[in-house]
């Protein structure tokens, strides 16, 4: 696990050193080591490379890897939960909902001066929150127990319904439909270092009240029943964790769109290196997937430069076919 | 003789896919294995959810003199654990770990913590699989996996819930093995007295039911039709009623045709 959590740190340092500019790790090391100590860096790097790190590529890079971690935790939380490894955090709808909401600010024009660029990210959260909140009010007065196919059914009802609503929206978006679906397709251009702090304190916040939860996430991959009789308080945990993952995947497509195949991909990989307990798929899904991403984030700068590629493109072009290779590996063991 | 579960006057109506119980009543003693019969849908289930606390229900329930709705999540844990019919596992925990989550209340830190998962892996034969991941086994092994982490749940009180389903014979039979010699022992409660471990069943095969079983309930449409000691229960006509169905005849009838291939062969 140290040696992977090592590699994952180095991926990240990589991701930041490739593209128009090359930084070597031993400058970015250099400029980081002076930085954060206060000093001035010195001359023999040349200031451009200085700029272009600490204000674009790092964090950048940053909110990359705490999107991705975000995205992977959430992913990890609702395949246990929903006993679903199909699940994803966008099961319940949050992306639907969030790109709904993005879209209707993009298409109305509308604006609110106090909210200023935020107004995006924070409709979209908001229209992101209520679709779950829809969707598990609606499964909860089905069935007072939650249980998992409920879920997922209501689920992928109301994506769909919600989604049918985004395709009518953008049918109205005339010239505004090229910023639409930029923005469903997910972007990292541009973030900044407010980016990175709201996208580290969701990611963290949610792996510390996640890892808490471990175990009874853990008894609750078995079902429902069972988790009951072996003392687990499910439909408190349920509304929790459910919570928590939308939390995480609702900050992350409000800031960068809607990104796949992370949240999918990620938490897989990790049981098959380090088995299924919780408490290590869930950091180590963190890290791989924050990791993940951030190349994903470098190869969409990079690949067709000076042209950028949605990142929601990439990780799905590198993610989709790794994950039939992983599912046909483990249909092969059966 | 103490009571282990007392069940009074138990209705349960809530949710429309959800079978409905009325005024059921009938009480197990300790260490009295005892088998709840009765047709698909009549209720059996629905039973044990309320028992696990699952389901709301009006009437009463004792556990051990305790009522159920006294008692917090981890404490009917404490008294109460269930097996689960052989369920698909979706993610490769190993063996032990798998056991280990029936600790979940007790937790799994101290030496009698790993005496007790230790214990229950022996007992149904698991010692030499702890390291294996689950998803890889067999489904009788992987039954044995579920009763071992229910006996680790430190229970005194378990709940069958069709065990033997989707298992060959030989595996149901070393199934109920295992669950026997279990029987045979005794559960120390959180109070500290100590009681004798009591099965609880929903069985499918009336043939196992009677096998394994002191008691028998037998269950019709959301009510107890009779519950004593299984030969006072047991009738042709009793089974009759509860399932609108001849059983001892069809079971008659089966054994004959199988007697009369083995006798050609």
């Amino acid at each position: 696990m140290t040696v992977t959590a090592c590699i994952c740190v180095l991926l990240l340092f990589v991701s930041i050193s490739v593209g128009s500019v090359r930084i070597s790790l031993s400058d970015m090391g250099t400029i980081l080591w002076y930085t954060l100590r206060g000093l001035p860096v010195p001359s023999s790097i040349p200031e451009q490379n200085v700029t272009i790190f600490l204000s674009v590529r790092l964090p950048r890079a940053l909110a990359a890897f705490f999107a991705g971690g975000a995205l992977s935790l959430s992913g990890a939380v609702m395949q246990s939960l929903l006993q679903n490894p199909l699940a994803s955090g966008y099961t319940l709808g949050v992306s639907s909902g969030a790109s709904l909401g993005a879209a209707f600010v993009i298409v109305t024009d509308w604006s609110v001066p106090a909210l200023g660029q935020f107004l995006l990210p924070a409709s979209g959260f908001a229209a992101g929150l209520v679709t779950v909140l829809v969707v598990v009010a609606v499964a909860a007065r089905i069935d007072r127990t939650l249980r998992s196919q409920t879920v997922v059914l209501i689920g992928m009802v109301v994506s769909l319904f919600v989604n049918a609503m985004l395709t009518l929206v953008s049918s109205f978006a005339g010239d505004r439909a090229k910023q639409l679906l930029a923005w469903t397709m997910g972007s990292f251009n541009g973030k900044r270092w407010y980016h990175v702090g709201v996208l580290m304190a969701a990611a963290l916040f949610g792996l510390v009240v996640l890892l808490l939860s471990a175990k009874s996430l853990d008894v609750m991959s078995f079902g429902d029943d069972e988790a009951y009789a072996i003392g687990v308080n499910v439909r408190r945990q349920k509304i929790l964790l459910l919570l928590v993952a939308t939390l995480l995947t609702g900050v992350c497509v409000s800031f960068t769109g809607t990104i796949g195949f992370v949240d999918l991909v990620a938490p897989h990989v990790v049981r098959k290196l380090f088995g299924a307990s919780n408490r290590r798929v869930l950091p180590m899904s963190f890290l791989i997937g924050g990791s993940f991403l951030a190349l994903s984030d470098m190869v969409s700068r990079t690949i067709l430069s000076p042209q950028e590629i949605p990142v929601g493109a990439v990780t799905a072009l590198i993610g989709a076919p790794f994950f039939v290779v992983i599912y046909l590996k483990d249909r092969r063991k059966e | 003789m103490r009571e282990a579960i007392r069940i009074e006057h138990l209705s349960s109506d809530y949710g429309k896919d959800m079978k409905i119980l009325k005024d059921v009543s009938f009480t197990v003693g300790e260490g009295n294995s005892t088998a709840i019969l009765g047709a698909n849908g009549c209720g059996k289930t629905t039973l044990f959810r309320c028992l696990t606390g699952l389901l709301p229900f009006t009437g009463k329930v004792e556990i051990f003199g305790k009522d159920i709705r006294q008692l917090k999540r981890d404490e009917i844990a404490r008294r109460i654990a269930l097996l689960p019919q052989t369920s698909g596992v979706y993610f490769s925990y190993t063996v032990k770990e798998c056991v280990e989550l029936g600790r979940f209340v007790r937790g799994v830190r101290t030496s009698h913590d790993r005496e007790v998962i230790d214990r229950a892996m022996e007992l149904c034969g698991l010692s030499d699989l702890a390291q294996h991941p689950v998803d890889a086994l067999s489904g009788g092994q992987l039954q044995r996996v579920f009763l071992a982490r229910t006996i680790a749940q430190e229970a005194p009180v378990i709940l069958l819930d069709e065990p033997t389903n989707h298992l060959d014979l030989r595996y149901q039979n070393e199934l109920m093995e295992y669950l026997k010699e279990w029987e045979k022992g005794q559960t120390c409660l959180p109070d500290g007295s100590t009681c004798r471990n009591t099965l609880i069943g929903i069985y499918h095969d009336i043939g196992l039911a009677a096998q394994v079983s002191r008691d028998v309930v037998l269950m019709k449409d959301g009510r107890v039709l009779s519950a004593g000691k299984k030969e006072q229960v047991l009738s042709r006509e009793r089974l009759t009623d509860a399932f609108d169905f001849d059983v001892t005849k069809a079971l008659r009838e089966r054994q004959e045709v199988l007697e009369s291939c083995l006798s050609h062969s």
